[in-house]
């Protein structure tokens, strides 16, 4: 009976931790770039399961299964999918479509992001809304002279018709293998492209966050709906066990 | 892994103050539809991640997008709109040098160009008693027609550009000042390369989309009564677990 309290409760851990990542996600709704995660929860523990006859001469036992002792939240996914095309029509917005990513500069080196909210700093640079310098496919800065920006769908940059640079695109394959969510909206991998097919920039627009509404509004009824069975279960387990002890016991 | 409800709870709370501070930028775009020169204001949220504790979201810094505004046309010679990046300068009352693309300009009871504001441009040149119909040409020279009759060139503006005029500071009243962010100022000709031309009898409308406006504050609205959602089953379950114990 004691493994059943704990059963319960460990479901109510898991489920409190899968609010946070939910909330986590629902805070990002509107965050360009943003890619939600998703949670993934997995059995604990299963245990042998062994019923006695009662009669403790015979010591007759008998292996009836497994019992599971619960559940925890297992390993986080990022969902790469792209976003929607959100149109915003500021010539330093960028968005990509496909697979890939842009470079930027962090203090704590290179990161990738599909976040293309891009400005020039007071030098002329090209930066992040973090401030972080967007890097060139030569992993240099990008200085952008005064003028109209424009650029190619494969991410050449010219600046009143002169070439600048070109956006430095990493694209890989198996992102969900190669790279690491690391700070807010960035990832960490390796430095070389393990992938081909470049994708398209495009230029005054911004790809939207991917996290899913509907989906998201239904794993926060389900989780909260779970804690809320979790709990009554607790409150079952534990109302048995006083039950055990106040009347099994009792004699006369 | 740490996952304190309290934690989560706090998450939905920053999520939705910056939501609400991005409904004030929303609600001051939609409020400045009509005003010439205004330039829309973004707000720029990031996701927080810290270590791998997520932290939600924080709004970062808003964002002027300072694209062309469309001209419309006016009655008034002293309506002086900018086609280009360049800025007008205006002198303000404790003599710091602010910037405006507002140029519905007027002349006070000294003869002085203002701007709607009552504050100074800084040209260089002088409108005299009697003068009228004050024009700018495209280059930046003013001429007026004095009380003979006779037109002559008065004198000339210059205007002012940034490296990124979107980290301009605002400082009410359509007047922006310099800032860090913004880079150093750089004046120039009216029709220099990047600075832009000038044209009388025009007015600059405000950059405001109304409908991606009113989209955007459709999906805020959406987006806080989500949070909102996720703060109050944060905080049943947090009570469920306060109760775990029955009476």
């Amino acid at each position: 009976m004691i493994k059943g309290l704990y059963s319960a409760v460990s479901a109510m851990v898991m489920n409190a931790a899968r609010q946070q990542v939910i909330s986590h996600n629902i805070a990002n709704i509107q965050t360009p770039g943003f890619k939600q995660i998703l949670t993934t929860a997995q059995d604990f523990m299963q245990n042998q399961s062994v019923y006695t006859n009662g009669n403790l001469q015979a010591n007759q036992v008998e292996y009836v299964g497994t019992l599971g002792l619960g559940t925890q939240i297992g390993e986080e996914f990022i969902d790469y999918g792209q976003g929607a095309m959100q149109s915003t029509n500021n010539p330093l917005d960028f968005a990509l479509q496909g697979n890939g990513f842009f470079t930027v500069k962090t203090p704590d080196g290179n990161r990738y992001t599909r976040d293309g909210r891009f400005m020039r700093d007071a030098d002329n640079t090209l930066v992040t809304v973090d401030g972080f310098q967007v890097l060139d496919d030569a992993g240099q800065p990008i200085e952008l002279p005064d003028g109209e920006v424009s650029i190619t769908a494969d991410g050449a940059i010219s600046v009143n018709g002169a070439a600048v640079a070109t956006f430095g695109i990493g694209v890989f394959a198996d992102p969900e293998a190669e790279l690491q969510h690391t700070e807010g909206n960035l990832f960490t991998g390796p430095t070389a492209s393990s992938g081909e097919d470049i994708p398209q920039v495009v230029q005054g627009y911004l790809e939207s966050s991917n996290t899913n509404i509907s989906q998201l509004m239904t794993q926060l009824v389900e989780v909260g709906r779970s804690y809320e069975a979790a709990q009554k279960l607790v409150q079952n387990q534990d109302e048995l066990l006083g039950k055990t002890i106040a009347s099994l016991g009792r004699i006369g | 892994m740490s996952s304190s409800l309290f934690h989560t709870l706090n998450i939905s709370r920053q999520d939705i103050l910056s939501h609400m501070l991005d409904l004030d930028v929303t609600s001051s775009n939609l409020a400045n539809v009509n005003t010439a020169g205004y330039k829309t204001a973004r707000s720029n949220f990031q996701e927080m991640l810290n270590a791998q504790l997520k932290e939600g979201t924080q709004m970062r810094a808003t964002q002027a997008l300072t694209m062309q505004g469309s001209l419309r046309t006016s009655a008034s010679s002293l309506d002086w709109a900018i086609q280009g990046d360049g800025y007008f300068g205006v002198t303000l009352p404790d003599g710091t040098l602010g910037y405006t693309r507002d140029g519905q300009f007027a002349l006070d009871a000294d003869n002085t160009l203002v701007t709607a504001s009552g504050y100074p441009v800084v040209w260089d040149g002088e409108i005299t008693e009697g003068m009228t119909n004050v024009n700018v040409n495209s280059t930046g020279t003013v001429t007026a027609t004095d009380a003979d009759g006779a037109t002559a060139e008065v004198g000339t503006i210059q205007l002012t550009r940034f490296p990124n005029p979107g980290g301009l500071t605002d400082n009410g009243k359509n007047i922006l000042l310099e800032s860090d962010a913004s880079g150093a100022a750089q004046a120039g000709d009216p029709g220099s390369e990047n600075i832009g031309t000038l044209s009388s009898f025009k007015v600059e409308n405000s950059n405001i989309d109304l409908a991606q406006e009113m989209t955007r504050l459709i999906s805020l609205q959406r987006t806080i009564s989500m949070s909102l959602k996720a703060f109050q089953q944060t905080d049943t379950m947090i009570s469920e677990a306060i109760n775990l114990r029955k009476a």
